[in-house]
């Protein structure tokens, strides 16, 4: 069960926008995620929803506005303390990004320890192993990614960015590249990564998990954020999701 | 983490990360990317091989211009090889006694001939008569090089003098030589820039290759909170791993070549090259080894922030 939202947010955009020269890709957002919250970013193909991920990874500054990951002032810090705040925030990408030279458990052993060098090899293979074995990949630890399946590499993929247990996971399109039953299971990945108190933004086009999980739901059209319904209430808004 | 080893056993541990993670990756992506780097190591080593080179000349040359300056406030009063010891002296004491003069020495046949015989070529122009073709003379120390003129218009009509070549005085020559000095080393330094740039240039697009070649590792450790020195790290250890052995190659030949040319020919190399040692070759070859670790590392951070994001 997921547990309740606590009124504390960890993750805070007010009045954030966001222009590429004369375009603008978000327009004036306002948007809370809460610890243990998981919350599907929805709208068409260049609505902005990549754009916001980005932002909230600091991988971007906001053009204006403000944004808050765990107290820190993503939009304000110096490029110096980016990789603090990174370590905030797990990130899982449509294309799983794993090196093809490691193993899955190097693979994630390796995000722990270039951002944490005081890991062990021990500890960090214990750790690497234990979410491998939490995202159900407990015995391909030793597989290389070409060995593995889309699905299984996007476990991988999850288990890396989870692995620090950082309070905020985001995923652009972590199943683009999936069927829809690989889908399925990843989507329970992120529940079940929810429940453990991680706030999870997923921006997504599969309307039909977004209808179907019931979760809280945000849709972006042309870079505005046109609707935030709760948890329970995404029934008729699916629409928006076609791209 | 914090406490849970001992401080002894998480320094073990910080050093093994960083020697795997900054040195041993940098050193496996050089290997990779031998390649793209091969031309930016051989262009490199070209050109600190030049440095160490030019170096070396400039050295030379410094001191060449210090024995010529030193020398250029000499005049030599060559003596007719009939002159009475009387008037020598009494010319002597004339000189000796010129508040413009800081010294006098003479100088016999004999004296000169065993100075001529330190010169290169002139031992074979000794022997090629049966006598001293070298006249005695008085060393005149000058103290101040504009006097020069003064003195030598002082004793060139003295009977005592040889008319035929009275003194060693030849207007101008210090400035000139001065002045192809100067010449020399902007000339050096241009070459020297135009090689630098080219090295650089080529290094820094190395760097990118191997920036491009490894663009999802990047990206994936500024993603996982890597700090940027763990991201930048391995590519300046990499631009260092090129310059270093850049360096070492061109140190080497620096050193063998300056070597070499002190042993093939060490007593007329020390008129040409006034200073130049093994010990000052080995110094010179240190000194570009050096220039090519700084030249290697300082491309890749230029590259570095270029190319690479936050």
């Amino acid at each position: 069960m997921r547990p309740d939202v606590p009124s504390r947010p960890i993750v805070e955009l007010r009045s954030v926008s966001r222009a590429y020269g004369s375009r603008v890709a978000v327009d004036d957002v306002d948007l809370t995620l809460h610890p243990g919250e998981l919350t599907f970013l929805v709208g068409p193909s260049g609505a902005g929803k990549t754009t916001l991920l980005r932002l909230i990874n600091r991988e971007i500054r906001p053009t204006s506005g403000e944004v808050s990951v765990a107290g820190i002032p993503a939009h304000a810090i110096k490029a110096s303390r980016v990789a603090e705040l990174r370590r905030l925030v797990g990130v899982v990408f449509q294309d799983y990004k794993l090196l093809p030279r490691l193993t899955a458990v190097e693979n994630v052993a390796f995000g722990l320890q270039v951002a944490d060098l005081r890991v062990s090899d021990e500890e960090a293979t214990d750790r690497a192993l234990d979410a491998l074995e939490a995202v159900g990949l407990g015995d391909r630890g030793k597989s290389f990614p070409g060995q593995l399946s889309g699905g299984q590499q996007q476990r991988v993929a999850i288990a890396r960015a989870v692995v620090a247990q950082p309070p905020v996971l985001i995923a652009d399109e972590p199943t683009g590249n999936l069927d829809q039953d690989t889908a399925w299971e990843i989507m329970d990945l992120f529940e079940d990564i929810a429940a453990w108190g991680t706030a999870v933004l997923v921006a997504t086009h599969n309307v039909d998990i977004v209808t179907r999980l019931q979760r809280r739901v945000v849709t972006l059209v042309q870079g505005r954020l046109v609707r935030d319904q709760p948890a329970g209430q995404t029934g008729r808004m699916a629409w928006l999701a076609t791209s | 983490m914090n406490g849970r080893f001992p401080r002894r056993r998480l320094f073990q541990v910080v050093a093994a990360n960083l020697a795997r993670l900054l040195f041993g990756g940098a050193a496996r992506s050089w290997a990779r990317n031998i390649g793209s780097t091969a031309p930016a190591l051989c262009s490199m080593a070209l050109l600190l091989l030049m440095s160490g080179l030019v170096g070396l000349t400039a050295f030379t040359l410094r001191n060449v211009e210090q024995v010529q300056a030193s020398q250029a406030s000499l005049l030599h009063v060559y003596l007719r090889d009939d002159a009475s010891g009387v008037d020598v002296s009494a010319l002597f004491e004339r000189l000796r006694t010129d508040p413009r003069v800081a010294g006098v020495a003479y100088v016999t046949k004999e004296d000169a001939l065993a100075r001529a015989q330190t010169i290169p070529g002139l031992p074979q122009l000794a022997q090629a008569t049966d006598s001293n073709p070298f006249p005695a003379s008085l060393d005149v120390q000058v103290k101040n090089i504009d006097d020069m003129g003064a003195i030598d218009a002082l004793v060139r009509d003295e009977s005592v003098v040889d008319p035929e070549q009275p003194t060693s005085y030849d207007r101008g020559a210090y400035q000139r030589l001065q002045a192809v000095l100067f010449g020399v080393a902007v000339a050096g330094l241009a070459f020297l820039g135009l090689l630098g740039f080219v090295a650089v240039t080529v290094t820094m697009n190395s760097v990118k290759s191997a920036i491009h070649a490894r663009r999802d590792e990047i990206t994936i450790m500024q993603l996982v909170g890597a700090s940027r020195w763990m991201v930048r790290g391995p590519f300046v250890v990499e631009g260092a791993i090129t310059g270093g052995l850049s360096g070492s190659l061109a140190g080497l030949a620096t050193f063998g070549l300056a070597a070499a040319a002190v042993a093939l020919g060490s007593e007329s190399f020390a008129q040409f090259a006034p200073g130049v040692t093994v010990t000052v070759a080995a110094v010179a070859g240190a000194l570009v080894v050096v220039a090519g670790l700084a030249l290697g590392s300082g491309s890749s951070l230029l590259t570095l922030r270029r190319h690479m994001e936050s």
